[in-house]
């Protein structure tokens, strides 16, 4: 079901169920943010995508709203870069700098809102983690939720039970993709992947010899959760097009399509 | 206690009708208030003492006294028990020790005899009030919400049933309609009483309307304010109130399932709650077909885990469900996903345990009360620098001085210092408010509109020995400590205000500090994800409005002129006072005072070992040492 | 790492259906138990709730109802809530933490005391208090707080006579 709300003036169409964050990327209007990723639900803990929001109904009265969140609706009135969310996303973007001050990405877009040094005290001994959530939230949709936020408050950060290598991980890199800040760390060398201190053993393909970018652990929840043959993902690129190569043209010989039927089986 | 089950409205009835004409109806009673307080004040002991001295008299004379005691949940006047009042004279006896028992029994109880010691003095008259309805500090209230407490023995619902209890269920159920109730508390305008004041019938018709396959309703018992303690005193002292008031919003709404949250450090709170559960299942008012009515209602208790954040709707939400309470955006309210993602009804502690009587005596009867937009009564818990610290419930609309010097007494320090200074309403997320404003109604938009708002109750007076710049400083101690940290502004901004206010209590200060302050507070106010953020810069900017030159006296001058501020000054001893009798030096827990214990010897305060204690100043006989 | 007896932790369980969603009163079951979460026991409880461990754990480090090592038989908690704040409660705290040698969220080694503060109890007509296990204590000065240490099991209520 469509119907129509305003951008920065600009009449647009949106679709129930869509996010005014959704519906502004879609008409390409940029709204800036950080603990926002498709893979997952929206947060809302960055507030850097906050927008202001009104009615003609609300009589003058505007909310500031987080896009990610704020559901899309009929005769919407939206400015997405307003001067009171412009003070809101600076002053935002100067704690994080605080917090965060060899953050490249916070630096960067702190300096496009005139904050080239945080005005606040800088945290002592920091760290690049913004606590956007990324990683924990990734980790619980797509992988084991091997690790999470622990404590409160100023004391929170994301972290694995008690402290030591996380019993769930399957190393498979969700958490360091998604991390804005390069925060989460791994190496890779002699076909084992590090990372959390756990050491993970990549797959080999058995056939072609070749290591593949998945670890062992990584294969078995993948086969497990789709329901599939381990073999299928312990395989190289060259590997599998070979057999499904080899299995097409069983399958191409109409003639013998009795025996094929057996082939394919097999 | 009999084992009856209520099968019907008319089985109720009966049974009610039985108790009240029965010998344990008659019966006159020793109240001995066990509430979290008075306990913390000796009261089991002084209980334990009554039951042994009235067992211990002869059969005949038991039988002549008719007498039962019964121990109550808080009466509000926590700081002069341990209480006990004899009912229904009404003798009211304070600060009782064990050892008075025996007098108690044998003089007042058994001989009428009144004894004069144990008789609350009125401060503004000096005169002794040996009744209970006489004494300024209740006669002064109009207790609807707490109308029970104190009166009855928590753990018994027969006391509860001989007050009234349960017949507000009763009439709801059988003779109205769940359309006729809820339009009966949309009449009624009740707001919600734990400091958001929404109206409670809209809450209750949005949830009503939404879809989803199970209903909630939640009674809110996270109390978290400081200095609050209203609900904390219903929870223990009349948990039947607060069952039959969701039984009625269930009923209204057409929820099964309740849950009653209370925070952790209210135990006793839920071992009540849990009797009066299991007493109400047994009697058939909970459980299924309710009455015979085919309606089904049961409550479950949910412990909290010691956060105060947990008291903001979305988060207790979470916490029941097993998660971290953390809150989330309320773009979509909880009356149509909330619990479980269940159309859910949150309410307050004190708004469920007016619904009965709303019920009972009318929509009509509770809009006489109060003002124009918000009826009712209200129940606050006033501490700090008055005289009558305690429970208060009073209209709507009573002002501020009324309450601290009507109910309040008035200010407990006569001295230069002990003048009023402000009053804190609202806990972390209000204000404080000057002398100039005590004229303010206290009513749920009043306050709000100067900085400050009634919140669940929370009252504390404070005088001159308090600095205000501190006060600030611990309310956001607080709230950088309670923060879930999900967002930025409340984690990040609220902690970095608590440094810019710590430094200006410690003498660090610049004047540009100011303005920082009020810019990151709007950043604060409007970009946090919940209310603890939002209204986390409060107490700042309320401070800063009303005693901004307290301020600046820290910051430009570098003194704190309430003399609180350790940083900012200075024990020193007065040789010309000083008599060398060593008092200080033993009271010294720092060893920051030399001098030899000897007469015409004078002691002297190292000011870099000192930590500012002032157990010295205290402990001077000669009044030689002082703040400066 | 000594072995943890699961017996207490298993009867826990045994009284709750199998859902995630009493996490939160499982584990206040087991900090009552054990006067801590172990971890062995939280293992249990992950696998039989059904909660993944690192949730288990991050519930766990939330609330300040739990802690992840042993507390002490008598748990002091100090009452940081405005009344008692304005009433003299960081005296009281200073003088517990001198005497008892150690600072908020610790337990002395003998494992005999915790101290803590605590955000306001209710008991605010009484300020300062300092809770005991599970028993207030108000009207309280740096020198009758010291009682509050007596290794006399029975010091709660008969030092509550001694003072009124």
């Amino acid at each position: 079901m469509a119907f129509h709300m305003t951008i920065n003036g600009r009449r647009v169409d949106a679709n129930a169920g869509e996010t005014v964050l959704a519906t502004a990327r879609r008409h390409g209007i940029p709204i800036p943010t950080l603990c926002h990723h498709e893979a997952v639900e929206p947060f809302g803990s960055c507030r850097l995508c906050m927008v202001e929001v009104t009615k003609a109904a609300w009589k003058g009265w505007k909310g500031l709203m987080t896009a990610c969140l704020y559901p899309s609706a009929p005769d919407l009135i939206i400015e997405t870069d307003s001067p009171r969310v412009r003070q809101v996303r600076k002053t935002v973007l100067d704690l994080l700098l605080a917090r965060c001050p060899d953050a490249d990405v916070i630096r960067k877009l702190a300096s496009e809102y005139g904050v080239e040094q945080t005005s606040f005290v800088p945290r002592e001994h920091p760290d690049k983690c913004i606590l956007c959530g990324l990683c924990v939230r990734v980790c619980e949709t797509a992988a084991t939720a091997a690790i999470s936020t622990v404590q409160r408050g100023h004391h929170r950060e994301v972290g694995t039970p008690w402290g030591g290598p996380p019993p769930d991980c399957i190393g498979c890199l969700a958490c360091a993709h998604v991390c804005p800040t390069g925060h989460i760390q791994y190496s890779e060398a002699g076909g084992v992947r590090k990372i959390w201190e756990r050491e993970f053993k990549l797959v080999r393909c058995k056939e072609t010899g070749k290591t593949l970018p998945i670890t062992e652990e990584q294969a078995a929840f993948l086969a497990k959760r789709q329901g599939m043959d381990p073999s299928y993902f312990t395989m190289s690129e060259e590997a599998q097009r070979t057999r499904t190569a080899t299995t097409l043209g069983k399958i191409a010989r109409w003639d013998k399509l009795g025996l094929v039927q057996e082939e394919v089986k097999s | 206690m009999e084992t009856v089950r209520y099968e019907s409205a008319e089985g109720f009835a009966r049974h009610v009708n039985d108790l009240r004409r029965s010998a344990f109806a008659s019966q006159r009673r020793v109240l001995v208030c066990c509430g979290t307080g008075c306990l913390a004040g000796g009261a089991q002991q002084v209980a334990i003492e009554m039951d042994k001295q009235l067992s211990a008299l002869p059969a005949a004379k038991r039988t002549e006294l008719n007498l039962v005691m019964k121990k109550t949940g808080c009466h509000g006047f926590c700081e002069k028990g341990p209480l006990v009042v004899l009912m229904p004279e009404g003798t009211f006896y304070k600060g009782v020790k064990p050892k008075d028992v025996a007098d108690i029994v044998h003089r007042t109880i058994a001989n009428g005899e009144v004894l004069e010691h144990l008789l609350y003095v009125e401060p503004k008259t000096g005169e002794r009030v040996a009744r209970y309805g006489d004494i300024d500090f209740y006669a002064k209230q109009m207790r609807v919400a707490m109308r029970n407490i104190g009166h009855i023995d928590p753990a018994s619902i027969d006391d509860y049933l001989l007050r009234g209890g349960y017949a507000s269920m009763v009439k709801a159920l059988t003779t109205m309609s769940p359309e006729d109730v809820l339009v009966e508390i949309e009449k009624a305008k009740l707001r919600g009483r734990g400091g958001g004041g929404f109206d409670a019938g809209r809450k209750w018709r949005s949830a009503k309307k939404a879809m989803g396959d199970r209903r909630y309703v939640i009674c809110n018992g996270d109390e978290g304010d400081p200095g609050a303690f209203m609900d904390r005193s219903i929870m223990e002292g009349d948990p039947h109130g607060v069952i039959e008031g969701m039984i009625i919003g269930a009923y209204a709404v057409g929820s099964h399932d309740g849950f009653i949250y209370v925070r952790q450090e209210y135990p006793l709170a839920v071992e009540h709650l849990r009797k009066a559960i299991d007493d109400a299942r047994g009697r058939g008012l909970l459980g299924k077909n309710i009455l015979g009515t085919g309606f089904d209602f049961d409550i479950e208790i949910a412990r909290g885990g010691g956060a105060f954040v947990c008291g903001e709707s979305s988060a207790l939400m979470r916490s029941v469900e097993g998660k971290v309470g953390e809150p989330r955006a309320k773009y979509v309210h909880a009356t149509e996903k909330g619990l479980f993602d269940q159309p859910t009804v949150l309410n307050n502690v004190e708004t469920w345990v007016n619904v009965p009587r709303i019920i009972e005596k009318g929509a009509d009867w509770f809009t006489s009360l109060g003002t124009d937009r918000s009826k009712g009564t209200k129940a606050f818990a006033l501490t700090g620098k008055v005289k009558n610290t305690g429970l208060v419930e009073v209209e709507m609309g009573t002002t501020l001085r009324e309450i601290i010097w009507g109910p309040g007494g008035g200010m407990i320090d006569d001295g230069p210092k002990g003048k009023f200074k402000a009053v804190q309403t609202g806990g972390p997320s209000g204000g404080c408010v000057p002398e100039s404003l005590l004229d303010l109604p206290c009513d749920f938009d009043s306050l709000t509109e100067v900085g400050s708002m009634m919140g669940s109750g929370g009252m504390i007076v404070m005088d001159h020995s308090t600095c205000m710049v501190d006060v600030a400083r611990y309310f956001l101690s607080f709230l950088t400590d309670e923060s879930c940290g999900k967002c930025v502004p409340c984690r990040e901004g609220l902690l970095q205000m608590y440094g810019i206010v710590s430094r200006i209590c410690e003498g660090q200060g610049k004047l540009e500090d100011l303005e920082q302050i009020e810019s990151l507070s709007q950043t604060i106010v409007v970009g946090s994800l919940c209310a603890l953020g939002k209204s986390g810069p409060n107490p700042v900017l309320s401070t800063l409005k009303y005693f901004r030159d307290e301020y600046l006296a820290h910051i430009q001058d570098k003194r704190c002129p309430a003399g609180v501020c350790k940083a900012l000054i200075t024990y020193k001893v007065n040789h010309d006072a000083c008599d060398g009798c060593g008092a200080c030096l033993r009271s010294c827990v720092s060893q920051a005072i030399s001098g030899t214990i000897r007469k015409g010897e004078t002691f002297q305060i190292d000011e870099m070992k000192c930590d500012r204690c002032g157990a010295c100043a205290t402990v001077c006989k000669r009044a030689a040492i002082a703040a400066a | 790492m000594n072995d943890v007896d699961l017996a207490p932790t298993n009867e826990i369980l045994s009284k709750y259906p199998a859902d995630a969603r009493h996490l939160v009163s499982v584990l206040q079951d087991i900090q009552l138990a054990y006067r801590y979460l172990p971890r062995q026991a939280l293992e249990k409880v992950a696998e039989t709730l059904g909660v993944p461990l690192a949730k288990v754990f991050g519930v766990a480090t939330f609330y300040k109802a739990f802690t992840l090592t042993p507390r002490g038989k008598r748990v002091l908690r100090v009452c940081t809530g405005t009344a008692c704040h304005i009433r003299g409660a960081p005296l009281l705290l200073t003088e517990l933490q001198k005497r008892l040698n150690i600072k908020p969220g610790e337990t002395t080694e003998d494992l005999e005391f915790s101290l803590e503060v605590v955000n306001c109890v209710g008991a605010c007509a009484l300020a300062p208090v300092v809770v005991v296990n599970d028993t207030a204590h108000g009207n309280l000065t740096v020198s009758r707080v010291r009682r509050l240490l007596s290794t006399k099991e029975k010091a709660s209520s008969s030092n509550q006579e001694e003072e009124n």
